[in-house]
């Protein structure tokens, strides 16, 4: 099933800065929830593996994912897709912009992505929620991480 | 494997289980107790209901290392030993309560609950409240609810 | 009538075993040394399978063998099929597409097997499934059937030209634009019959065991009719010789049709036997069913109808469009033509009638008979446009059925069907006292004041039930008879054992089927045992479905004891010294006419035995009889229901605040067990016109996937029905019975959805009618929102 999802986050450094951040394995990493590996193949595409939970089914999505559009510092365009195993498959992308604001950085993110297989027969509810506490997750560790530790 | 041991109908019983095995796997693999059912793997259909420690609980999502020491009862457990019909049984059979029959022990072990929790004059609107947990395909509930009407007056008996 | 006799409310026989946990349903069955089953499934609706790689998947802790589609074809296990041939207008045969048990190339549906993990137990069976590597290469997929059939739409099969099946019709077009044409009035209606999850309690499940040193095969499955699966997984599939294979069906929890059909997965756990040799159980989860068990309905239809200035209908028209989702299951060719467009002409005297069908593929689940199979279909279009008439024309919608009811008998109509008895006014009239109509303004009225808007709809129905006369459904295409079998074993003792080819998985045919042959026997009803579901005890057998085991397997029933009593007439003879003639038998008594002298019926069954009275030459030892009983028409059970509910104006829930069904069955044998099939098949119904939906998204995921999600009626959904009959005998069988099983689900739709719109004051408002579909239908529509 598809699914869509839009949101901002303010960010307390410059547009170089976080679109930098952006493409830095090490900060991806620490930042996507669950993940367990993320491993840059080419500097648009990496291979990640990641733990997701959706309602009753829980499972090791393996995927690969591919930056496009890159347009610094303006944005770019990150896509891929997952399989889960008997979990089924997610894939889709995000389309992330850049702007200054306040002295800061606005990013805006415009997510599609479909599921398939056990996540959608049981989770396909709960998957609107789990998406967007993903990526509430996601982007405050994003904003943590414009700050490290001195 | 991790060893579980409980009450059965009266019986101790043990068992080497594996962490993630499900009380009803214990009952339908290991004790051989089929009558407790797996209509469903997402909690809503009720044809596996039991009661622990005189509760009715889903054995479907209940792990079998969950009920280390309890006392445990199932379909096979209601009837007394000579055979005679536990009155709720009774009931089922005399208004035809039943029709396949797989969702019945878990409808039994529900009702038994629902005279538990609301004493044994029960009327048509609570019992149809209280069966929110268990789903027949067969009867469209009419006969299950005259069943458990009668059955609950028949128990204060 | 006997306190176990025909029409006496026994309790059932089969009830104990149930009651006390002692059922054995096929996953209760055990064998020595038995495996488990774990299919892995296409997430995907529509793939190229790349590769599969099953190697690591083989080094999983308790894993025996791990089968491929592959494999599957070079061992040339065929194909699943169905079974009934549809030809399109234009005479060409209906387009079937391969259906191999596990996929090799290419998946069509989520849920479709692509390999199978043989393992010591369920959990490593799951954990190796995970190691299974299937490399798909997606392709864009299809779940509407319009869609499908347009130019571009993804191509399922190869070959099959727009995913079109067959583009069947029935009737004559040219009178049927006649008559539209000099119609003063004309209804209209665009309807959907929403696709339905048969949802039987009891998960499917096989056992297969291979007996190497015998090369039997043995499977034991949830099957409505174990014979018909012996006949097609040998003769089709070609997995063993029919002699060297035995299906049994054990106690079977419900089925509604879904059991009816030939499977993938007992294909699977019979050939994988045989490979690993040893036993093979494979018991779905509910999470496999909804995926793979055989859907129900799922038809878009159009239809319209045609009525002169007095509300007299003239004629009716449909077009049809029949999902049948990714691969024809066993019967699905025939539930949108033959068990659909011929009760088009519900219980109306209506002159002209014209249907087409187009049955197309989607990349969803395979679409078959779901109780009732095509009649509810039939009736809802009926039902629906005969009601809206009314409220178009003005007429009071019980006036306007009664002004174009059949009334003689028999009656031709002009599709196919030859109704033989009935009195419809009679269970209208009866139905609306029960209901009381009369009262129905000032109930209205009584909820109006409490915030809640009043409906009453009607649904009068037609069934053909009892199928049927092997001729007949020959000649539409049917690859089988549909006859029945019975065989009736007299022990020395004068116990009896009936071996029926009927196959009872909640029905209650230990009970029935013994009323019987106590009745006609003379003989207590705990001396008989029903004995059903083996291939290795009962010879042949066409199953149960289509509520046929009353009218087609109790009169193969009572064809057989028919034969016992004219040789146990003989029997008695040889002991009274009487002639043959003059012997006559009465409450299991035989006496000679005229004379004191007579044998109760045990010891005639023992002088059988014993044979010392006759000599072989004279008459062969023994008590043992068998028939096979071919009806001469279907059955028409029909009837009136009549809901009445409240529509709450803030929300859209509804509530059933009465329900009143009154049915003509024909002759009945309990009405205990009659009644609880009404309210079964009412519950499926309501179920239907208020909350039961498969939905698949664009992309072919089922998003109602599980209980959580497909809404099935639960105990505070429904109210206590109210139950009434009337009689007229079928003419077609020695019994007068017509058959109860599917009338409730036939008919309930309908009743809802009338009374729905009449309430809400709208036209029509699509099934499933949610408290959410019903609030936005309320939002657009004319009626009062408060009182």
């Amino acid at each position: 099933m598809a699914m869509t999802m839009t949101g901002e986050v303010q960010l307390p450094a410059s547009r170089e800065v976080v679109f930098a951040k952006l493409n830095d394995p090490e900060v991806l990493k620490a930042c996507i929830p669950g993940c367990e590996t993320l491993v840059m193949s080419s500097p648009t595409e990496f291979q990640a593996v990641a733990v997701t939970k959706i309602g009753p089914v829980k499972a090791r999505f393996k995927g690969n994912v591919h930056l496009t559009d890159l347009d610094p510092p303006n944005g770019y365009k990150i896509s891929g897709e997952g399989d889960g195993g008997v979990a089924g498959f997610a894939k889709g992308g995000a389309t992330v912009t850049l702007v200054e604001k306040d002295g800061g950085t606005l990013l805006t993110y415009n997510v599609e992505a479909q599921i398939g297989g056990k996540l959608a027969q049981l989770g396909q509810r709960l998957v609107n929620g789990a998406a967007k506490k993903t990526a509430d997750d996601f982007f405050k560790n994003f904003a943590a991480a414009m700050n490290p530790p001195a | 494997m991790a060893s579980v041991s409980m009450t059965v109908n009266g019986k101790a019983v043990t068992g080497d289980v594996e962490p993630r095995t499900l009380l009803v796997q214990f009952l339908r693999e290991n004790l051989r107790l089929t009558g407790t059912h797996v209509g469903c793997d997402t909690s809503q259909c009720g044809a596996c209901i039991i009661h622990i420690d005189g509760i009715a609980a889903k054995a479907c999502t209940t792990l079998a290392l969950q009920c280390e020491g309890a006392k445990i009862t199932t379909i096979e457990g209601l009837a007394e030993p000579g055979g005679k019909l536990h009155p709720m049984q009774e009931a089922f059979r005399e208004h035809h309560g039943l029709q396949c029959g797989y969702c019945t022990p878990g409808m039994i072990m529900s009702a038994l609950d629902i005279v538990r929790r609301n004493g044994n004059n029960l009327d048509e609107h609570t019992i149809r409240d209280q069966l929110d947990g268990n789903i027949c395909r067969c009867t469209g509930y009419h006969n299950i609810v005259k069943a458990i009407e009668a059955g609950a007056k028949a128990m204060a008996k | 009538m006997s306190a176990t006799g025909i029409g006496a409310p026994v309790r059932r026989k089969e009830d104990f075993r149930f009651i006390t946990g002692q059922g054995q349903y096929t996953d209760d069955v055990t064998r020595p040394g038995e495996t488990r089953a774990v299919f892995v499934r296409s997430p995907h609706a529509h793939a190229k399978i790349k590769s599969i790689d099953v190697s690591a998947a083989r080094k999983m802790p308790g894993v025996i063998d791990v089968l491929t589609g592959a494999q599957l074809a070079t061992d040339k296990i065929g194909n699943l099929i169905c079974g009934w041939m549809i030809h399109s207008k234009d005479g060409s045969p209906m387009k079937m597409a391969a259906h191999p048990a596990l996929a090799a190339t290419k998946v069509n549906c989520v849920g479709d097997a692509v390999a199978v993990v043989i393992a010591e137990t369920i959990a490593q069976g799951k954990d190796a499934a995970e190691k299974v590597k299937v490399d798909y290469e997606v392709l864009p997929a299809v779940v509407d059937p319009a869609k499908a059939q347009a130019k571009g739409a993804p191509q399922i099969h190869p070959d099959i030209e727009n995913n079109t099946i067959y583009q069947w019709h029935l009737g004559e077009k040219k009178d049927v634009d006649a008559a539209f044409a000099a119609a003063k009035h004309v209804t209209k209606l665009d309807i959907v019959n929403n696709r339905l999850v048969p949802n039987a309690m009891e998960p499917r499940a096989a056992l297969a065991d291979y007996d190497a040193g015998t090369d039997n095969l043995t499977l034991w499955n949830t099957s409505q009719n174990p014979h018909v699966a012996r006949l097609v997984i040998s003769a089709f599939i070609g997995m063993a010789p029919e002699h060297k294979l035995r299906v049994i069906a054990p106690d079977v929890g419900g089925g509604f049709g879904s059991k009816i059909f030939i499977y993938p997965e007992e294909v699977v756990c019979l050939w994988a036997s045989r490979k690993v040799k040893r036993p093979v159980k494979w018991t779905s989860d509910r999470s496999e069913a909804f995926l793979t068990d055989a859907h129900g309905r799922d038809h878009v239809t159009h239809a319209e109808m045609a009525l002169d200035a007095n509300g007299k209908i003239l004629a009716l028209r449909a077009k049809t469009i029949a999902n049948l989702g990714a691969y024809m299951s066993t019967f699905s060719s025939s539930v949108p033509t033959y068990l659909y467009a011929t009760l088009l002409s519900g219980q109306y005297n209506i002159p002209s009638i014209y249907c087409e069908v187009d049955a197309v593929y989607t990349n969803t689940a395979p679409v078959d008979a779901y109780r009732g199979a095509g009649r509810p279909e039939a009736t809802f279009v009926v039902e629906r446009l005969v009601e809206v008439a009314a409220r178009q024309m003005g007429i009071d919608p019980a006036d306007l059925r009664r002004r174009n009811f059949i009334t003689a008998f028999p009656h031709q109509t002009p599709v196919i069907m030859a109704y033989d008895a009935g009195d419809y006014n009679a269970s209208l009239k009866k139905a609306m006292e029960i209901a009381d109509v009369k009262g129905f303004a000032k109930r209205k009225r009584e909820a109006a004041r409490r915030g809640k808007l009043r409906g009453l709809g009607y649904s009068t129905y037609i069934e053909a039930c009892g199928i049927a006369p092997s001729q007949a459904v020959g000649s539409l295409g049917a690859g089988v008879g549909l006859w029945e079998s019975a065989e009736v074993r007299v022990n020395p003792t004068g116990s009896v054992e009936v071996l029926t080819g009927s196959h009872a998985h909640g029905q209650g045919h230990e009970t029935t089927f013994a009323q019987l042959v106590s009745e006609r026997l003379g003989i207590p009803f705990e001396n008989v045992s029903i004995v059903h579901g083996d291939t290795d005890k009962v010879q042949f057998g066409m199953g149960t479905y289509g509520s046929r085991s009353g009218a087609v397997g109790m009169s193969a029933i009572v064809k057989a004891l028919d034969k016992i009593e004219i040789k146990a007439k003989k029997v008695a003879a040889f002991m009274l010294e009487a002639a043959e003639g003059d012997i006559e038998f009465k409450d299991g008594k035989f006496t000679v006419a005229g004379t004191d002298k007579s044998a109760a019926f045990g010891d005639v069954a023992l002088n059988a035995y014993i044979a010392h009275k006759f000599t072989g030459a004279e008459l062969e030892p023994g008590l043992k009889e068998t028939s096979f009983y071919d009806p001469t028409n279907f059955t028409f059970p029909a009837g009136c229901h009549i809901c009445e509910l409240d529509v709450d104006i803030e929300t859209g829930r509804v509530d059933i605040v009465n329900w009143t069904a009154v049915d003509d069955f024909g002759t009945i044998i309990n009405p205990m067990i009659v009644e609880g099939q009404v309210h079964g098949g009412i519950a499926q119904g309501v179920g239907q016109a208020l909350m039961e939906g498969a939905f698949y998204d664009a992309a072919g995921q089922l998003v109602t996937g599980s209980m959580m999600d497909y809404t099935m009626p639960r105990a505070h959904d429904l109210p206590s029905f109210h139950v009434g009959l009337t009689e007229t005998k079928a003419p077609s069988n020695p019994l007068g019975m017509k058959g109860c099983g599917e009338a409730g689900a036939i008919a309930s739709p309908a009743a809802v959805i009338n009374a729905i719109t009449d309430a809400i004051g709208t036209e029509h408002i699509a099934m499933p009618a949610t408290a959410n579909a019903v609030w936005a239908a309320l939002q657009k529509s004319q009626a009062p929102k408060a009182a």
